[in-house]
């Protein structure tokens, strides 16, 4: 049974990697929003270059 | 006009729907290649989308974009430091701002806003989340306006709004992502918590050697020791509160019950004693965080829906400046002494003293009182009110803190906050119910420490957390709050939580026809003058009468080239405006008003005695108001059109849709007593409308929707908000507010049936801790995903239709 020894600790220490990893992803907003980012991965095709915008063009000669 | 309008129809069927809002196309379509768009706005939005690379879009939304509003708003005055300070903070390399808007109706929408933002020089960080409404945008002040943003935003047909503010909008973010950290702590501990004591379970025998199972108890209780104190915080803080209060609720027996596990096991641990409890305690706080968590998000999802609508406040005030003109600047650049414009149905930004005559205002939101007051000229218009029929010039007299706006925002959070009345009378039960249940655990335990002290302590734990009755007192709000979360999503805001209940019980809809079954944009139609005057210079007079009015007529004027100014602008209700126009007296509105003829249903310009000019109107049907009609008949509903219109056009109406029962020619007192008079039959009467002059018949009704694009001061009456363009959505919320009802009848027999059985059960020792926590966490749980089937089935039904 000597094992436990071993072995419950390392659980332990499991259990607060995990735990911080959760820790981590909420604090980055990792959860705010579970909807948009599974459309992102419907696109197959690269993006193309941003196109000049003709918003910003007049915006930018003000 | 009568021939006209089913042939219209018929075109309008073969034209198609426009390629961005999906609304029905009229004559005046935009034709680009084989797609065909409704207006200039939907136009430019949609040829955006496509050179932007963004065309995907199409392909991956549910729902149909909103109609782009072609009359751009101006965001000039959100790039003033005063708003930026109050709307956004630092973040490296710029500012960054939350804002609200209420037409991102799927994930796609978002995705959208996140790729548009993005795109934009300057954009540092963009997202957008459909749940809650909210945009957060990072940007360098220094490459580009944040109204530029803005303009890009509203272009694309999502209108933004001002948040409450940064400090308000971060304060919840951190709020929901604590609540997932307390989750995510619970699930964890509470499983390795668990693990730790099957083992102990598992030595029936009690072969296991003293010195391992005293090792696996301390285990045990370090890991539930965070689960307890950490992810159980909220419900320790709810005992202290309700302790201070002197008052004994459902928080007490949680925090009380989890508090006697643990430190019961603590003292057996120490002692060597032959029972622990920790699986209990932990087990207990976790089901009951997931019980709570699901509530959370009901609630949350519906508030936030109802923010955009409810907590925008005017940020911005209507400034005249010194050679008459008008500005627009944010409240907080006001000054005592400024004059400030308010139009018809809009809030008064600060307090002032009423200019050139008088006005009325409707103060419900300040004094609860819900008849607007008139104000003479000279005397006070208070912050917060809203301007009632006729737009109104005031001079400032108090500003910022000292007005009532600061307090006003309170109330309407109070008046958010508030929980229904069904709710807290079964807080009050479950109040008497902790009571009871505590002189029975205390009775319990006496009886069993006389007859078997070993196991008195255990039946007592198991009494009290089988019996707590979080089911009871969570089977109402879970109920209430998913309905309503998923009348938000069909379109349909609940203003007011108590109407839900009031909603099933509807046995009669009162339908006003402008705005409600037409589709509240009129077009004009013809233009027949007199006495001399040419089509150009009635239209011309009669638009500059029309404008800042809120009445759905006036729209019919908007495109109508305005050349004019009119003064002294008021109207009357039910028969049109009148106000002054190069200096001659004009009224516009019934024949009988304005040019004392008979009525013929056409709107009619003249000074009161002579015509000058016969415009009429036409109106196109709101989407789905023929369904809506038979929809409402199949729940037993009877119909009711009640308008302010002439009888020709009211018979015509009613006829296209399938309504028998109508008045034409209402004022509001005539719809007022209507409602009366049914309601006096013992009917509960339900009101539909928009206008302005409704406002008094939706208060009046026992309960009452307005569509979302009719005056702001109907919404402010209203107990709902319709903000999709289809009328059938009010048999639905009907179907749902009794569907809700029958459910929270099942919650609530479920809930009194288990804590009826399960409390003899536990007394006679019959049930151990860890099955009680279970039985107990798992009625909550029950009663909560039956409350959610209310959000689900609905989506089902969506999906079919």
């Amino acid at each position: 049974m000597n094992i436990l020894l071993l072995l419950v600790p390392i659980s332990l220490i499991l259990l607060g990697i995990a735990i911080g990893a959760f820790v981590w992803a909420v604090r980055r907003g990792q959860f705010d929003d579970l909807d948009t980012p599974a459309i992102d991965i419907l696109r197959d095709d690269p993006l193309p270059a941003p196109r000049v915008d003709p918003v910003d063009t007049t915006n930018d000669a003000d | 006009m009568d021939a006209a309008l089913p042939l219209r129809k018929t075109q309008a069927a073969e034209r198609g729907s426009c390629h961005h809002c999906g609304e029905a196309l009229a004559s005046d379509a935009i034709r680009e290649g084989d797609r065909a768009f409704c207006c200039n706005g939907c136009a430019a939005a949609a040829t955006w989308i496509r050179e932007a690379a963004l065309g995907d879009y199409y392909n991956l939304r549910t729902s149909p974009a909103g109609r782009v509003q072609a009359d751009a708003a101006d965001f000039g005055a959100w790039d003033r430091d005063v708003v930026l300070a109050e709307h956004s903070r630092a973040v490296p390399g710029g500012r960054e701002i939350t804002v609200l808007t209420d037409a991102m109706r799927c994930a796609a929408c978002a995705w959208l806003i996140d790729r548009a933002l993005r795109r934009q020089a300057g954009v540092l960080d963009a997202g957008a989340n459909a749940v809650t409404g909210r945009i957060v945008v990072a940007w360098d002040p220094q490459r580009v306006a944040l109204s530029t943003l803005m303009q890009r935003l509203a272009a694309l047909g999502y209108r933004p709004w001002l948040a409450t503010g940064e400090a308000r909008e971060q304060a919840q973010r951190r709020e929901r992502r604590r609540w997932l950290l307390r989750l995510g702590v619970a699930g964890l501990g509470a499983i390795q918590a668990m693990m730790f004591a099957e083992a102990l379970y598992l030595d029936t025998a009690q072969q296991m050697p003293i010195a391992t199972r005293d090792f696996f108890r301390w285990i045990t209780f370090l890991v539930s020791t965070p689960v307890v104190f950490y992810a159980g915080w909220p419900f320790l803080e709810g005992m202290a509160r309700e302790l201070r209060g002197r008052r004994l609720g459902m928080d007490t027996l949680i925090a009380g019950s989890t508090l006697l596990a643990y430190f019961a096991s603590l003292v057996e641990t120490v002692r060597g004693g032959t029972h622990v409890w920790y699986d209990a305690a932990v087990m207990f706080v976790l089901l009951l965080l997931v019980a709570r968590m699901f509530e959370q998000r009901a609630r949350g999802i519906a508030s936030a829906q109802i923010d955009a609508l409810a907590r925008a406040r005017p940020a911005l005030a209507l400034r005249e400046r010194n050679d008459g003109s008008a500005e627009q600047v944010p409240v907080g650049d006001i000054d005592v002494g400024d004059v400030l414009r308010v139009a018809a149905g809009e809030a008064v930004p600060a307090d002032g003293v009423l200019l050139d005559r008088a006005a009325s205002f409707d103060e419900a939101l300040i004094t609860g009182e819900s008849t607007p007051v008139r104000r003479e000229a000279g005397e006070s218009a208070l912050a917060g009110s809203i301007c009632r029929e006729a737009s109104a010039r005031l001079r400032v007299v108090r500003t910022g803190a000292d007005t009532r706006l600061s307090q006003l925002t309170r109330l309407v959070e109070q008046a958010q906050s508030a929980r229904p009345q069904l709710a807290r009378a079964a807080e009050r039960v479950a109040g008497g119910f902790v009571v009871a249940l505590l002189l029975c655990a205390v009775a319990t335990f006496a009886w069993w420490h006389a007859n078997e002290p070993a196991r008195a302590l255990e039946v007592t734990l198991a009494l009290l957390v089988v019996s707590c009755p979080c089911a009871l007192s969570l089977a109402i709000p879970t109920a209430l709050t998913t309905a309503h979360g998923a009348l938000a999503r069909i379109g349909v805001l609940g203003v007011r939580e108590d109407a839900l209940p009031t909603l099933a019980r509807v046995d009669r809809v009162m339908l006003d026809k402008t705005g409600t079954l037409s589709n509240g944009r009129p077009e004009l139609d013809s233009v027949a003058t007199f006495e001399g005057m040419d089509a150009a210079t009635a239209l011309s007079i009669a638009s500059a009468l029309e404008r800042g009015s809120a009445h759905p007529l006036a729209q019919a004027f908007a495109h109508v080239e305005a050349d004019r100014t009119a003064h002294g602008v008021h109207a009357v209700a039910g028969c049109g405006v009148e106000g002054e126009v190069d200096g001659t007296h004009w009224r516009l509105g019934r024949a009988d008003f304005a040019a004392a003829r008979a009525d013929d249903g056409a709107l009619w310009l003249g000074d009161g005695t002579r015509a000058f000019a016969r415009i009429t109107v036409r109106e196109t049907m709101r989407d789905g108001a023929r369904e809506a009609v038979a929809a409402l008949r199949d729940a037993g509903v009877s119909i009711e059109l009640c308008s302010g219109d002439a009888p020709d056009a009211v018979e015509r109406f009613a006829r296209q849709v399938g309504i028998n029962a109508f008045h034409a020619r209402q004022s509001p007192e005539q719809k007022l007593a209507r409602v009366r008079e049914a309601q006096a039959r013992g009917e509960v009467v339900a009101m539909v409308g928009d206008g302005l002059n409704d406002a008094p018949v939706l208060a009046g009704a026992d309960v009452s929707l307005a569509m979302a694009e009719g005056a702001a001061l109907a919404q402010r009456a209203a107990d709902f908000v319709v903000t999709s363009p289809s009328l059938t959505r009010v048999p639905q919320a009907i179907v749902l507010a009794r569907r809700t009802q029958r459910i929270v009848r099942q919650n609530l027999a479920w809930a009194l049936g288990y804590n009826v059985l399960a409390i003899p059960l536990a007394a006679t020792g019959h049930v151990t801790p860890w099955i009680a926590a279970v039985g107990m966490a798992g009625s909550s749980l029950l009663v909560t995903l039956n409350a959610l089937r209310l959000s689900r089935r609905e989506r089902n039904q969506r999906r079919a239709a």
